[in-house]
């Protein structure tokens, strides 16, 4: 009941942030920020980070933390588009190139879901602390990413992929936004409505009580991981449709935002408290904070780093604060 | 009994797979057991080998750095930066001291971030290098300095001894700044074994909760690992300067991997608790071997960083898998002994 009653405040909270900061924006470029044109940007753009960090949020949940996504994107985002570029037949018909697409999807997302099984058997199996392991897998395959296009990057991409990315249903609503929702609700169905996703809250909370109540703690832990792997890997396509190319450092710059998302988003970093509403929130915040930056030249890239870590390190420790307070009453 | 004890441990089998990889880059370009060879293997190992000693404190303790390669780019960068601004000419160690006095402060808010919010430190330290960094190319608008101020210059071109080989006709000199990566390794060395801070170190690696208990201040034990950390990536972000005779800012990217994987493989457990400088060193030594002889081996460069992924994941499961095990072994004893009784 309670935690029900802090998901609610924490909510809010971001409810209000959003509110605020797209007020402020409004404000201080006499209402350009929020012109619809700019929001479909925001809207086209979030998605990137948003799925990544579905994915981040699944593994801090459990307990563990999912630094392979970066590099999971990166590398089943140029895999995927090496295998369309091999596969694709010239002059084909529209429905031939979307089947041949849908396939390339879906070994794809398999692909990347057997990079998050490795990490996960790593930390489950072996016994690797859930950083350090996928701290020396991404090392991995980001290496891989590297080798195999010896740092160049893949271009001459089929357009399908550009095509569908960048489409807008009914001319309003982009496609990426629809995948981010899909997702979003997938992953809250599975934490909330199946088993799964409670065993997951359950080894975060607490690994050795789960052990003893009769979860299969190292299946579980692979699982999710696999999951957050084959979020990434649609995030890299994300990413490769969006840039029209693949390359082994395009996600380099994700990977602390992603972790601020799901610091914001009220994920406890020790684990086994998050929602998936928080994230989807958070997500629009940064992204729309980002897209206003953009908006002022003088701001560079480097700035937007030094932000992200100073918003990074005051959210966790407004968070520490809150907490303890309210241990304090109890 | 003498003979066992030292099979078993970690670091004969580092020492036993330098030895072979030694041998087999002798044999395939016979130019390894050349002086200079060796000596330009000790060039290489200074600064990374500074960072190691500073990282295997905070490891030892059961915490983790991302941080200091960052750390090292902003004191390089600053100090640099300040006394070509200044013209300044005096004597090279006020550098050093500012470098250790910057890098400090840096480790000391990673280490009080660490020891009040007690999350994990990864995060907390992955966002202050973020912020490290954007501080560095942001504010103080980082840039390629190739013409060093006067102090830095003198010490770059200070050499020990220089060695020729007579075989090859190439000669190469002992730098200066190997004095300093033998303090660092003595001081770590002495305070991990010889003081009672050291034994802290290692208790709040094993058990957080059972050195609380037995005396130890947690938080402060965290904060010093941090500011030491902190402390030896500033002096090495100096050191790097002197040796390669010039500051580019892209020095440190993915430094850390390097270092952390140096550490591992020298024996450390990741989750804290034991690790000592000598394995690291041999770690260190056997990150740079690889690196260095990649070509050699006929993989080709661009494969380095899969190569340092591997080498971590592989350093980690020995000593990660040694415990499953051995937990294994401790629950099915006491199994078997409730069975007994």
């Amino acid at each position: 009941m309670n935690r029900v009653k802090d998901d609610n405040i924490n909510t809010f909270r971001l409810v209000g942030i959003l509110i605020i900061s797209f007020a402020v924006l409004a404000l201080i470029t006499n209402g350009s920020a929020i012109r619809p044109g700019q929001i479909r940007l925001i809207a086209y753009l979030f998605p990137e980070l948003g799925v990544m960090a579905l994915g981040m949020m699944l593994a801090m949940i459990s307990g563990g933390i999912d630094l392979t996504v970066v590099a999971v994107a990166d590398l089943t985002g140029i895999l995927g588009c090496m295998l369309l570029k091999l596969i694709m037949p010239e002059n084909a018909s529209i429905l031939v190139q979307s089947l041949i697409l849908l396939i390339t999807v879906i070994i794809t997302i398999f692909l990347g879901s057997l990079c998050g099984a490795f990490s996960g058997f790593l930390i489950s199996k072996i016994g690797i602390p859930a950083m350090v392991a996928t701290l020396g897998a991404s090392d991995l395959y980001l290496g891989l990413a590297v080798g195999l296009t010896n740092g160049s990057s893949v271009s001459n991409i089929p357009p399908i992929l550009n095509a569908v990315i960048s489409h807008n249903i009914f001319g309003i609503v982009p496609v990426t936004t629809i995948i981010f929702a899909i997702c979003a609700c997938l992953v809250g169905v599975l934490l909330n409505k199946t088993s799964l996703g409670f065993k997951i809250y359950m080894i975060g909370s607490n690994k050795t009580a789960s052990r003893f109540s009769g979860i299969h703690v190292d299946q579980v832990t692979t699982i999710t991981y696999a999951i957050s792997g084959a979020l990434a890997s649609i995030s890299g396509l994300l990413m490769c449709g969006h840039f029209n190319a693949a390359r082994a450092d395009f996600g380099k710059s994700y990977l602390t935002p992603t972790i601020l998302v799901c610091v914001l988003a009220g994920v406890n970093p020790n684990g086994g408290a998050g929602r998936v509403i928080g994230v989807v929130l958070s997500v629009i915040i940064l992204q729309t904070l980002s897209s206003a930056f953009a908006m002022f030249p003088n701001i560079s890239d480097y700035f937007k780093n030094l932000i992200w870590g100073l918003v990074l390190i005051s959210v966790m420790a407004i968070n520490v604060i809150s907490t303890r307070k309210k241990n304090k009453q109890i | 009994m003498k003979y066992n004890k030292i099979v078993k441990r970690n670091e004969f089998f580092v020492v036993l797979i330098l030895i072979l990889f030694s041998i087999l880059i002798q044999m395939k370009s016979g130019q390894f057991f050349t002086p200079n060879n060796l000596v330009d293997l000790a060039r290489s190992i200074t600064v990374p080998g500074i960072m190691a000693c500073g990282l295997l404190m905070v490891i030892a303790s059961g915490n983790i750095d991302v941080s200091f390669p960052y750390t090292a780019m902003l004191c390089m960068f600053l100090i640099t930066d300040y006394w070509s601004k200044v013209q300044y000419s005096g004597p090279v160690i006020w550098g050093f001291l500012l470098a250790a006095f910057l890098g400090a402060v840096l480790g000391f808010i990673n280490g009080i971030l660490a020891a009040w919010m007690k999350l994990p430190t990864l995060i907390i330290t992955l966002g202050t290098c973020t912020i490290y960094t954007g501080f560095t190319q942001g504010v103080l608008k980082s840039h390629v300095i190739s013409v060093l101020p006067e102090p830095l210059e003198q010490m770059s071109k200070h050499n020990l001894f220089t060695v020729a080989d007579s075989a090859s006709g190439l000669s190469s000199s002992m730098h200066i700044s190997i004095i300093i990566l033998l303090i660092a390794i003595i001081s770590a060395h002495f305070i991990l074994k010889y003081t009672m801070l050291g034994r802290g170190i290692y208790a709040v690696g094993g058990d957080p909760v059972a050195a609380e208990r037995a005396g130890f201040s947690v938080a402060w034990i965290r904060i010093f690992v941090f500011t030491f950390c902190g402390m030896l990536g500033g002096i090495a972000g100096l050191t790097q300067v002197t040796v390669s005779g010039m500051c580019q800012i892209n020095f440190f990217d993915g430094y850390e991997m390097t270092v952390i994987a140096a550490v591992v493989l020298g024996g450390a457990s990741i989750s804290g608790g034991n690790g000592n400088v000598f394995g690291t060193m041999l770690g260190v030594i056997m990150m740079k071997l690889i690196h260095n002889n990649l070509i050699l081996l006929g993989i080709p460069t661009s494969w380095s960083k899969f190569m340092t992924g591997a080498l971590i994941i592989a350093g980690v499961s020995m000593t990660a898998y040694k415990q499953v095990v051995a937990q294994k072994r401790v629950n099915t004893n006491i199994l078997a002994d409730g069975e007994g009784q």
